[in-house]
């Protein structure tokens, strides 16, 4: 028995030896860490040019999908060369992992989270290390709900904010005024007529506030019809991300239970009535609002919506023609080229 | 009166299996010694690796065709392991459990076998990467040893070839394919396949058990 407790903890400590602390300052880097919150430990990946001290942290979608899905060879040649990308998986999401901790799965529990990733960036790299936080679709309000509680900002450059939702209420009426007057039009052009006319008999059918099951189909929608435009780019996701999953070590399992789990869970309905639009006057840093022309899961009407809201004057608003509602990977040129120069012109660091 | 029809009607096939299948049966008491079994457990490219013991339970011998000149013998073997593994994806965690399995294996004459086994057990994760903790006042700690503790089930089939039918050699190889789920995961369970490809080892007299082997005749 005493040989095989000494045997276990001999095995452990071996187990161990992968946790040892690693810290690269350079190029080219990729090296991953846990930040443990309130029963979840969340992996962070960290790619790219931390000598630059300039960290772009991707707050993902969701919730419940994962950073991986941003870490596409296009953005880690054409933004990792320059600066540090930090793909952060949410708690419940990706590879992040713990034990029974649904209860956790909320709003104000996930802004928490995110500012102890903060902290833990700039331990690892530096106090004076810059972060520009990248919100995208649900992280856009997760990112909303950072930048207006206390005095948060101040940990942060900059604040990009891609394809992202601040208020979803406004969200589900703008998404049902662009399904409408997009749907008129298509039926006029005699495009996809008969999805068209289902869309825009369910729209007239509902007019406003909605509930969940209505806000739900109005995604489904929305997903659906950026599809029926030639102008959109269409992504080979399998083709994107198939060779990915293997060379980045991608626990699939782990992305494809969580993901199940948190988009169907609590949270879910508890976001569907929140709003940060009221709030946004707290913001003072440097923002980018990146919207796609034919998003209509996040319409750019919420651009606007950001960009007349918030206090700073220091603030660019850029909508891509052919993307939809993944404008990393469907415009990834303008993507890149736009953040790469909100990032220049921003970083207190010179070159 | 339909409880009557259906009575009847399972009378009728038992009469029937009875009658024309001729069993006859002869239990015997055996001491076996059980086998220890180590493979390579791979989740697609991931390394794992799993050691055992297999306790005999019981064995039952299948002769079929008893009067012909070459009467088939079919061995459906039961056993309990006890198996330690360990397996590690990188950046995401590295695994070490322990499961307790019912296992359930047919072998022809020939050595071929199939095999099919379920279980339960405990496993610990020791997270991929460095782990920090963070206070309320902005410090920050690495936690040594970060992982979870998960209950486990596992459930797997897969088939083999065991030489010591044909040519005496205490061995055994296998393949099989398996599911293993492990909860409360984030609230949820967590599986991951695994394909393991191994051998088992039978030495004579290792931790032997007196057991009963029912010889069944067709």
């Amino acid at each position: 028995m005493k040989y095989f407790i000494n045997s276990f903890i001999a095995i452990s400590l071996l187990f161990t030896s992968c946790q040892k602390e690693k810290i690269t300052i350079g190029t080219g880097v990729s090296e991953s860490f846990y930040v443990v919150n309130n029963g979840a430990s969340m992996r962070v990946l960290v790619e790219g040019n931390t000598s630059s001290s300039e960290f772009i942290l991707c707050v993902h979608g969701g919730p419940g999908t994962s950073a991986y899905f941003y870490n596409t060879d296009y953005i880690k040649h054409n933004l990792g060369d320059k600066y540090a990308l930090v793909f952060w998986d949410e708690r419940n999401a990706g590879a992040s992992q713990g034990n029974s901790n649904g209860k956790n799965l909320t709003l104000i529990q996930m802004t928490d989270d995110l500012k102890k990733v903060i902290q833990v960036l700039k331990y690892r790299y530096g106090q004076s290390s810059e972060i520009f936080l990248l919100g995208y679709s649900f992280g856009g309000l997760l990112t909303s709900s950072f930048m207006t509680t206390d005095d948060n900002q101040i940990m942060v450059d900059g604040w990009i904010f891609a394809d992202g939702s601040q208020n979803y209420p406004l969200n589900d009426s703008l998404t049902r005024q662009m399904l409408l007057t997009y749907g008129q039009q298509q039926i006029a052009l005699n495009k996809n007529q008969a999805k068209w006319k289902e869309i825009v008999s369910w729209c007239n059918l509902h007019t406003g506030n909605f509930s969940f099951d209505e806000s739900s189909q109005l995604e489904d929608y929305a997903e659906a019809a950026e599809t029926y435009f030639d102008e959109v780019t269409k992504v080979d996701y399998l083709k994107l991300f198939g060779s990915d999953a293997i060379k980045d070590n991608w626990p699939l399992t782990s992305i494809l239970v969580n993901y199940l789990y948190s988009s169907a869970a609590e949270i879910n309905k508890d976001i569907a009535k929140v709003e940060f639009s009221s709030l946004l006057y707290k913001v003072s840093v440097p923002v980018l609002i990146l919207f796609g022309q034919y998003d209509f899961v996040c319409p750019k009407g919420l651009g606007d919506d950001l960009f007349n809201k918030i206090s700073t004057t220091d603030k660019k608003i850029v909508i891509s023609p052919i993307s939809g509602h993944d404008i990393m990977l469907q415009d990834e040129v303008l993507f890149c080229n736009e953040i790469d120069e909100f990032v220049r012109i921003h970083r207190l660091i010179p070159i | 009166m339909i409880f009557r029809k259906i009575s009847g009607g399972l009378s009728l096939f038992f009469f029937t299996i009875t009658c024309f299948s001729q069993t006859e049966n002869m239990v015997r008491r055996d001491t076996v010694s059980s086998d220890l079994r180590t493979s390579y457990n791979s989740s697609l490219i991931y390394p794992g690796i799993r050691v055992g013991i297999e306790f005999p339970v019981y064995f039952v011998c299948v002769k079929k065709n008893f009067d012909s000149e070459v009467p088939k013998i079919i061995s459906k073997g039961r056993f309990i392991s006890m198996n330690a593994g360990w397996y590690h994806q990188t950046n995401f965690h590295d695994n070490l459990y322990f499961t307790a399995e019912w296992t359930m294996r047919r072998t022809k004459e020939n050595g071929f076998f199939t095999e099919f086994s379920s279980g339960f057990g405990c496993s610990r994760t020791f997270l991929g990467a460095t782990t920090y903790e963070t206070d309320n006042t902005g410090g920050v700690d690495i936690i040594k040893s970060a992982g979870y503790k998960y209950a486990m089930i596992i459930v797997g089939g897969g088939l083999g070839y065991d030489f010591s039918k044909k040519k005496e050699i205490p061995l055994s190889i296998f393949y099989k394919f398996e599911m293993m789920g492990m909860f409360p995961y984030n609230s949820t369970l967590y599986f991951r396949p695994a394909m393991e490809l191994g051998i088992i080892y039978k030495p004579i007299n290792f931790i032997p058990f007196l057991i009963k082997t029912r010889v069944k005749t067709k």
